[in-house]
């Protein structure tokens, strides 16, 4: 008998939890509800968003796409549409799913959604798309894409290549340290641009520096692999760990939300070792481990994923891949922020050459 | 012992219980969709700041949950049975999962707990893909040869597990996480091998399996796998009540030492009940791999391919308390979940979290018969009048 | 109904049940059932297997709440909603299968369920073993992990347990069921020590010359309800047609033996348990068709291996088994039983029977695979199921539903399923262990006369026995068994106190001048 009573109280108590007796603002102040962005024109054009498996919590990759999304609709006054992947079988689903919500433009993030994308794109010539880390090339670099889809591509070994110069720079064991999620093309771009930077270090100062956790000539390197690469946590911690144990006191992790592991590493050896972050500005988007990272290599998806939501509003989207590079910006190299007494007037200057050198094209970030 | 009763009165008992049985699990989906209903109010900042109004405008907070629950609901309710193509999505979504599910349901009948059909499914998809891409065959020829490839590989994956219990008493549980990693990482590998790695691409992903060695296409998602899946459940459900082996995989699971007393060879029950079971599960990663996908062609072989479908296995098993019918409908409501799951997030813009912590609390519910009884007062009252007849004194 | 007694001020009013009824659906267990206990008698419960002596102890004891009548102790109402509060109250209950830990010591059985705060105070559970085993003379080694102990002292934990809370009144649910003689004897000095002290016990059992040797009063079930009260001097007759309600045979007529040719053959046979001890060691004997042989000896000494070594189901280490001639050695139970052997495991529930199998499917166990239980790689059902109807009317297994679950069964009518089983083919030898322990009277007879039947048809049969009577009964000839070897091979007539004194060791020269020489006690019960 008691027991029937339970429910009640229950729902009682949780109306009283979140209830209160205020008052609601007047009716006058024109649908509260609404988005706060008043200020700019409604638009019936849809924008959607479909992530890879990471999720668009990711702190990375998925999430700074995302917010090119979530800043179009601030901005251009646009409507959205999201829907979030778990594995590879959802992704086909999932563009189908955006298709059907009626989206004008339908954005993925991530290249493992390359084959999903190009089908859909194939089978919906009226919708434009544009996918994230993925570009539609043959074996001569010919674009190949439908007319209607766009690749956004980033020149990520560009400011991978100052981070690694730095890195050098700052390390006091004279080992540094990167390990990827798994050996994709769009992770071993920022490995192999940190090791050269390294390189280079070595080559203008005379000194041996080592990187650990990826070998440029064979190509190959430390990876946390597994069934879910980019979200183990744990699996990161190890690589970290390793990489600390062997020596090295800067780290790279290039592997999502995983790489948060390293940044725990990090912040567990007392300032002895730092670690870098990858796509976002670390500082920004790991605020609490803003202490221990030195900066960021970041991919700025936000802006691109944003251009080609505009391009495709205005009418002027085209299937040409968008190459994000240091010289246009939509690749970087993140401000020191906490580091920044700790990075000499010297290495400072020399990293602004460096830049200039590669955005001149006399400094190679690749093969 | 009992006298006798009368036949009728057994009859009724058996009603009564039956219509327990679905009474709770109806009052388990109502549980979970009212916790969920009141978590997706807590979650949304815009509606529960409305409920500071509830006491001065209770229409306003009342209106704006019930947008928000209704537009949710609707979209799961439709995404996962509202239209033939909402339907279409559900059977392909739970072909899998009956398979795995019976993986571990007939396991279980044996006494072995098959934690492993997930390293089975994997092995299975890979063989199945490998046969679809690189094998010219005619077509029909080109896909029973791949479905067959896929059930050969699961079976020796599960069989291997089998073999080491019987031979060397090796506890399944432990050999079967094993065999997991193994499989995952052989995927792994295999993926960066050119007989797997797809031609141009520095990504682990495979080529397209061929037309011919696809499942074919009944309607949109709807294929013929999902016919496959039931024909398996079928065959599950004969070979353990109406054969000899089953009499044997129920014994040895029910009573080793007797069946063993009597004359029955507990070891060899053992791996061929392991290999029947990888054989599922090997089967649950040919639809994966074999099954084609909206678009028309099947998820090529990466290594999220099966996604996670050996441990919600395990949940669809023991919903489906072991019993191949009861598999059949778990998966059903697994697929179900995650076709209505899909509509949620995309008609409904419900996070994908919300969506999971839905389901779960789908299973929660549906799994724990007592716990509902006990929330729900009218079904506790009854459960006196229909409990078990005749206990010995 | 309760009768005045003397003593009764000086104890108080002791422990009533009145008009208690407990029903399962619509089958009544308990149907108004009086039950008095006064302190510092035995009280027994006589009933057989189903009659509904376990429930009426368990709402007692608190596990089930009855749905009419109460529970008085000294004159309050008192009201059980579980075991804690019966416990509370000053009843101990010690259950047919024991509540041990059985990888747990002594010690920590002891504490189990009653630690008073986060901490293990095993010290005090040692402590408290010590001082109720010295106080009670029940000797136990605090330290012994409980499953490496032997029944009878397990059995022991058991009553320890339940007198570690001053508990006034005991029940012990079947307590001589999983006991050997020695065994029996022991525990029953215990309980008349405990009932000297004023404890008050229930003595459940369906043996009658145990409830003639410690009863102080009887009380009698049949089909839930009192069927009437006996005082102890009530002939085993009179008490056993009055639980069965018929007249019931406790002599099992048998005709002479008529041995025919040797059948099973056992030479020099040694077997080594799991551990790798040798457990027979040596033992050679011949069965021939038409003869009983028993196996007498205390539990332990090797019987169980030598029938498990016979099935095949322990590996043999030297020597040979031939039945009819062809070698069984080595081999596995299948072989065994397609060369005609029929097995009665001595532990049924483990063994011989799967309880979540229906009783169809237990009725063809070892045979489901072959015609006409099997067409090809299907089942018979229609062939099982009329399997089972013949068998249920043959052997008397008593249950509405041959679809039911073997679990619904009694230990009687489970025990009825395994040897239906095993008679229902043609047999060479049967080997039977313990085929009546646990099991009533009336169906202890009905075991008995199939037996003897079987061997009359020409089968040797092999019986393992550790009950005395059961042994005089049946056997042909008896072979003691002592630490795994033969110690002699007697006849049926030899008297009672030889064979006891074989069994624990002597040979038959010895026994007979040691029984010669200590004319027995006896009669002081």
């Amino acid at each position: 008998m008691k027991k029937s009573l339970t429910a009640p109280v229950v729902l009682g108590a949780l109306a009283l939890a979140l209830g209160g007796c205020a008052t609601p603002p007047a009716a006058t102040s024109a649908a509260p509800t609404a988005t706060a962005a008043t200020s700019v024109a409604q638009s019936d054009f849809k924008a959607c968003m479909v992530s890879d498996a990471g999720g668009f919590d990711d702190k990375s990759f998925n999430e700074t796409a995302y917010a090119g999304l979530t800043k179009a609709v601030a901005e251009l006054g646009v409507q959205k549409a999201e829907v979030q992947s778990q594995v590879a079988a959802d992704y086909a689903k999932n563009v189908q799913a955006m298709v059907t919500a009626k989206c004008d433009i339908i954005v993925t993030v991530g290249f493992a959604l390359g084959d999903a994308t190009a089908a859909a794109a194939k089978k919906n010539p009226d919708i434009k798309f544009a996918i994230v880390d993925f570009a539609y090339t043959d074996e001569d670099g010919k674009n190949i894409a439908e007319k209607n889809v766009k690749g956004l591509v980033f020149n990520t070994a560009e400011p991978s290549f100052m981070a690694g110069y730095l890195a050098a720079s700052l390390s006091q064991t004279g080992k540094v340290g990167t390990f990827g999620g798994a050996p994709y093309p769009s992770v071993t771009a920022f490995m192999d641009g940190y090791a050269r930077g390294v390189t280079h270090f070595n080559e203008q100062k005379g000194k041996k520096v080592a990187v650990l956790g990826w070998d440029v000539a064979k190509k190959d390197g430390t990876f946390i692999g597994g069934q879910d690469p980019f979200g183990d946590l744990s699996g990161g911690k190890k690589s970290a760990s390793n990489l600390v144990a062997q020596g090295a006191d800067i780290l790279l992790p290039v592997a999502g939300p995983a790489g948060e592991g390293a940044l725990q590493v990090a912040k567990a050896s007392n300032g002895k070792v730092g670690s870098m972050w990858v796509d976002t500005d670390g500082c920004i988007s790991q605020e609490q481990y803003c202490a221990v990272i030195p900066t960021s290599v970041g991919k700025a998806m936000d802006v691109a994923v944003f251009e080609a939501i505009k391009a495709a509003k205005d009418g002027s989207f085209s299937n040409e891949p968008f190459v994000g590079t240091l010289e246009n910006g939509g690749a970087y190299l993140a401000p020191f922020h906490e580091w920044d007494p700790k990075v000499s007037a010297e290495t400072r200057a020399e990293l602004d050459k460096i830049k200039a050198d590669i955005i001149a094209g006399t400094i190679k970030t690749s093969a | 012992m009992a006298e006798p009763e009368p036949r009728t009165n057994r009859l009724r008992a058996w009603a009564s219980a039956r219509w327990r049985d679905w009474t709770i699990t109806l009052a388990a989906f109502v549980l979970a969709l009212i916790v969920g209903a009141i978590l997706m109010i807590v979650a949304d900042p815009e509606v529960a700041g409305n409920f500071a109004y509830l006491f001065t405008a209770p229409g306003l907070a009342l209106g704006a949950a019930w947008t928000k629950v209704s537009t949710a609901y609707s979209a799961l309710l439709m995404g996962a049975v509202g239209s033939p193509s909402a339907l279409a999505a559900t059977t392909a979504a739970a072909a899998p999962l009956i398979c795995a599910g019976l993986a571990v349901g007939l396991a279980f009948r044996a006494g072995l707990f098959n934690i492993g059909a997930q390293g089975q499914a994997v092995v299975g998809s890979m063989a199945a893909a490998w046969v679809g891409f690189s094998l010219p065959l005619p077509p029909v020829i080109h896909l029973i040869v791949a479905v067959l490839a896929g059930l050969i590989a699961g079976a020796l994956w599960g069989g291997v597990v089998g073999w080491l219990k019987a031979r060397t008493g090796a506890h399944e549980v432990i050999v079967t996480i094993m065999m997991n990693y193994i499989a995952s990482g052989l995927l792994a590998w295999a993926l960066t091998t050119s007989a797997f790695q797809r031609p141009g691409r520095s990504d682990p992903i495979s080529p397209e399996v061929a037309g011919s060695a696809t499942f074919p296409q009944i309607f949109e998602q709807l294929h013929v796998g999902f016919f496959v899946a039931l024909a398996a459940a079928l065959v599950v459900a004969w070979v353990l009540d109406r054969s000899v082996l089953g009499f044997s995989i129920r014994a040895v699971g029910a009573n080793p030492h007797a069946a063993g007393t009597a004359g029955m060879n507990v070891g060899a029950t053992t791996i061929i009940t392991m290999a029947l079971a990888g054989a599922l599960a090997g089967l649950a990663g040919v639809m994966a791999a074999l099954g084609p996908s909206v678009n028309g062609v099947p998820t090529p072989l990466s290594e999220g391919l099966v996604g996670t479908v050996g441990f919600d296995a395990i949940t669809v098993a023991l919903l489906g308390r072991s019993k191949p019918v009861g598999i059949v409908f778990a998966g059903l409501l697994f697929g179900g979940l995650s076709a209505g799951g899909l509509a949620m997030q995309s008609v409904a813009q419900t996070p994908l979290t919300l969506t999971l912590v839905l389901q779960a609390l789908v299973v929660l519910f549906v799994a724990a018969p007592q716990l509902v009884a006990t929330l729900v007062p009218f079904l506790k009252a009854r459960k006196g009048s229909v409990s078990l007849t005749g206990a010995d004194a | 109904m309760i009768r005045p007694v003397a003593d009764e001020a000086e104890h108080g009013t002791g422990l009533q049940l009145k008009s208690i009824t407990k029903r399962f659906g619509t089958f009544v267990a308990n149907d108004a059932v009086d039950l008095d206990i006064r302190p510092g008698e035995i009280h027994c419960l006589l009933g057989e297997n189903g009659a509904g002596k376990s429930t009426l102890m368990n709402v007692l004891y608190g596990l089930y709440q009855p749905d009419g009548g109460e529970i008085v102790i000294d004159g309050a109402v008192q009201h059980f909603a579980n075991p804690k509060a019966a416990m509370a109250a000053g009843i101990g209950m010690v259950h047919q299968h024991f509540m041990l830990v059985e990888v747990f010591t002594v010690a920590e059985n002891m504490i189990l369920g009653r630690e008073p705060g986060l901490v293990v105070d095993l010290k005090a559970g040692r402590a408290t073993v010590r001082e109720l085993s010295a106080r009670y003379n029940l000797p136990v080694d605090p330290d012994a992990v409980v499953e490496d102990l032997p029944v009878g002292v397990q059995q022991r934990v058991e009553i320890l347990k339940a007198l570690a809370n001053d508990a006034a009144y005991l029940i012990l649910d079947e307590p001589t069921a999983v006991l050997t003689p020695q065994e029996i004897d022991e525990l029953m000095v215990v309980l008349q020590r405990l009932r000297d002290e004023g404890k008050g016990i229930v003595f459940i059992t369906h043996k009658l010359r145990e409830v003639r040797a410690i009863a102080d009063r009887i009380t009698v079930l049949r089909r839930g309800r009192v069927v009437g009260r006996a005082e102890p001097g009530t002939s085993e007759n009179e008490l056993a047609q009055l639980m069965v309600g018929r007249a019931v045979d406790l002599t099992v007529s048998k005709q002479h033996a008529e041995p025919g040719p040797v059948r099973l053959e056992v030479e020099n046979l040694t077997v080594t348990n799991s551990a790798g001890a040798v457990v027979v060691d040596g033992i050679s004997f011949e069965v021939a068709g038409g003869e009983i042989l028993c196996v007498a000896g205390v539990q332990g000494n090797g019987q169980s291996e030598l029938a498990d070594a016979l099935l095949g189901n322990l590996p043999v280490l030297s020597g040979s088994v031939r039945l009819d001639g062809h070698d069984l050695t080595d081999g596995t139970p299948k072989r065994a039983i397609i060369a005609g052997m029929g097995f009665v495991p001595e532990d049924r529930q483990h063994d011989g029977f799967i309880g979540s199998f229906t009783i169809a499917e237990n009725l063809v166990l070892n045979r489901f695979d072959r015609p006409p239980f099997a067409k090809g790689a299907a089942l018979d059902l229609e062939a099982i199921n009329g399997n089972a109807l013949r068998l249920r009317d043959e052997f008397d297994i008593r249950t509405p539903e041959v679809q039911n679950l073997g679990s619904s069964l009694s230990g009687g009518n489970a025990q009825k399923v395994v040897l239906a089983r095993e008679l229902s083919r043609e047999l060479a030898v049967l080997v039977a262990s313990q085929p009546t322990r646990g099991v009533d009277v009336g169906a202890i007879e009905f075991l008995h006369k199939r037996i003897v039947a079987e061997r009359d048809k020409g089968t040797a049969v092999m019986l393992v026995s550790t009950e005395l009577e059961e042994v005089e009964a049946l056997a042909d000839r008896v072979l003691v068994m002592y630490r795994g070897r033969v110690v002699g091979i007697v006849g049926p007539d030899t008297p009672r106190d030889v064979l006891g004194m074989m069994m624990a060791g002597c040979s038959y020269d010895e026994a007979v001048a040691l029984a010669a020489a200590a004319p027995t006690e006896g009669g002081d019960r």
